[in-house]
Parts: C-alpha cells; sequence; structure tokens
C-alpha cells in the first residue's frame, strides 16, 4: 500500500469516526440545540489524530513520505476532487432547498458542515477505490 | 476499446532481474504505479514511457505495444 493511499484511509477512518461521534448525539437531539464546544473539540481532536497518525506512517516510510505525487496518484486525486465536488453542488443545492423552510440556525451551520464532511468521506472514498482497482 | 500491452515485466527480468522498485525510482514514480502499469491497470504519459523505454534502451514501440480492435474491423 502506497503512502497516499494509507493518508487516504487515515483521513476516511478519523473524519468517519470523530465527526460520527459530533453527529450522532445531534441527530438524536433533532439538532434542537447548539454544541459550540463539542464542534471545536471535534475538530481539534480530528486535527490530532490525523497528525498523529500521518507521522506514524511517515516514520515507517520515509522515503516515500517525502516523495512528491506521482502522476498516477495526481490523476487519482483528481478524479477523486471532481467526484467529491459533485456532492458538494448536490449537497449544497439540497441546503439552500431547506434554508427556505423554518428551522433553527444551528441546524443550518450543521448541515453545510455535514455535507463537508460527507463530501470529504466522498474524496477520500474514491481514493481507495482507485488505488485499490489498480493495485 | 484500445489497448496498450507492454513488456515491462520480461525487460525487467532481462535487465539483472530489476526489481518493480528499482524501476520505479529510475523513472521517479512508486512502484504501486509500476505494477499498475505492468499489469495494464494503469496507462502511463508519454514521458512517462519513453523514461521507461530510456531504462532498457529499447524505442518505445518494443515496450508498449498498442492495439485498437476497432482497426480490425
Amino acid at each position: 500500500m502506497s503512502f497516499r493511499e494509507k493518508t487516504a484511509w487515515i483521513s476516511l477512518i478519523s473524519m468517519a469516526g470523530i465527526y460520527g461521534l459530533y453527529f450522532w448525539p445531534l441527530m438524536r437531539a433533532g439538532a434542537k440545540r447548539s454544541n459550540t464546544g463539542g464542534l471545536l473539540g471535534t475538530v481539534i481532536a480530528l486535527i490530532i489524530v490525523q497528525i498523529v497518525l500521518t507521522i506514524a506512517v511517515a516514520v515507517f516510510d520515509p522515503k516515500n513520505a517525502q516523495a512528491p505525487r506521482d502522476e498516477r496518484e495526481k490523476l487519482i486525486e483528481l478524479k477523486a476532487s471532481r467526484f467529491a465536488y459533485s456532492g458538494l453542488a448536490t449537497g449544497i443545492a439540497f441546503a439552500v432547498f431547506f434554508a427556505a423552510l423554518p428551522s433553527p440556525i444551528i441546524f443550518g451551520a450543521n448541515s453545510l458542515l455535514f455535507i463537508l464532511v460527507v463530501c470529504e468521506l466522498m474524496r477520500s472514498s474514491s481514493q481507495i477505490i482507485q488505488y485499490r482497482r489498480s493495485a | 476499446m484500445a489497448t496498450i500491452r507492454n513488456e515491462i515485466r520480461r525487460l525487467r527480468f532481462e535487465h539483472g532481474e530489476m526489481t518493480q522498485q528499482e524501476l520505479a525510482d529510475k523513472i521517479k514514480v512508486t512502484r504501486q504505479t509500476v505494477n499498475a502499469i505492468e499489469l495494464g491497470k494503469y496507462f502511463p504519459s508519454l514521458e512517462a514511457a519513453f523514461r521507461i523505454a530510456a531504462v532498457f534502451s529499447k524505442p518505445l514501440e518494443s515496450v508498449f505495444h498498442y492495439s485498437d480492435e476497432d482497426d480490425a474491423h
């Protein structure tokens, strides 16, 4: 498994896990309450986890970690970003539609964050699938 | 549908049993990319193809073979 694929796995698992812990209580409570402190802690936890895991992977593979992306990795990243962008555009369109409905402001902010997280998961998933298909 | 076959695996073995990692280092790609090229799961850029051919001191057409099944009709 290449270094880039490992970082894609780190991104996918850490975002799904950490943001899952953030959104699950919100979904159960119906997003009727603000959770600014929880969001800040979520972001900080995600940053720390991703940095620690990426450094750990790089320590065991320093040569590939320092090497620039080759042409195949760049192509995989471009295709994954295009796939994620389509999700982002669709999600934003839904968010704008539902913004017209009466809802608490925090619901709008959390829905936008949720869309962003889903798109990042789409991007990481797409990268992993492309890496696995060409392995 | 167009396909591109290659002789990279055979040429590696003929050149002192060169490993995929050694070839990858010479043409500045990852070992996984070399593996994907050999298996026909990834078609390299023109630059990468020329680099591969230069490593084996072969013309491009000796390393990569292009075929378009539609041409047969």
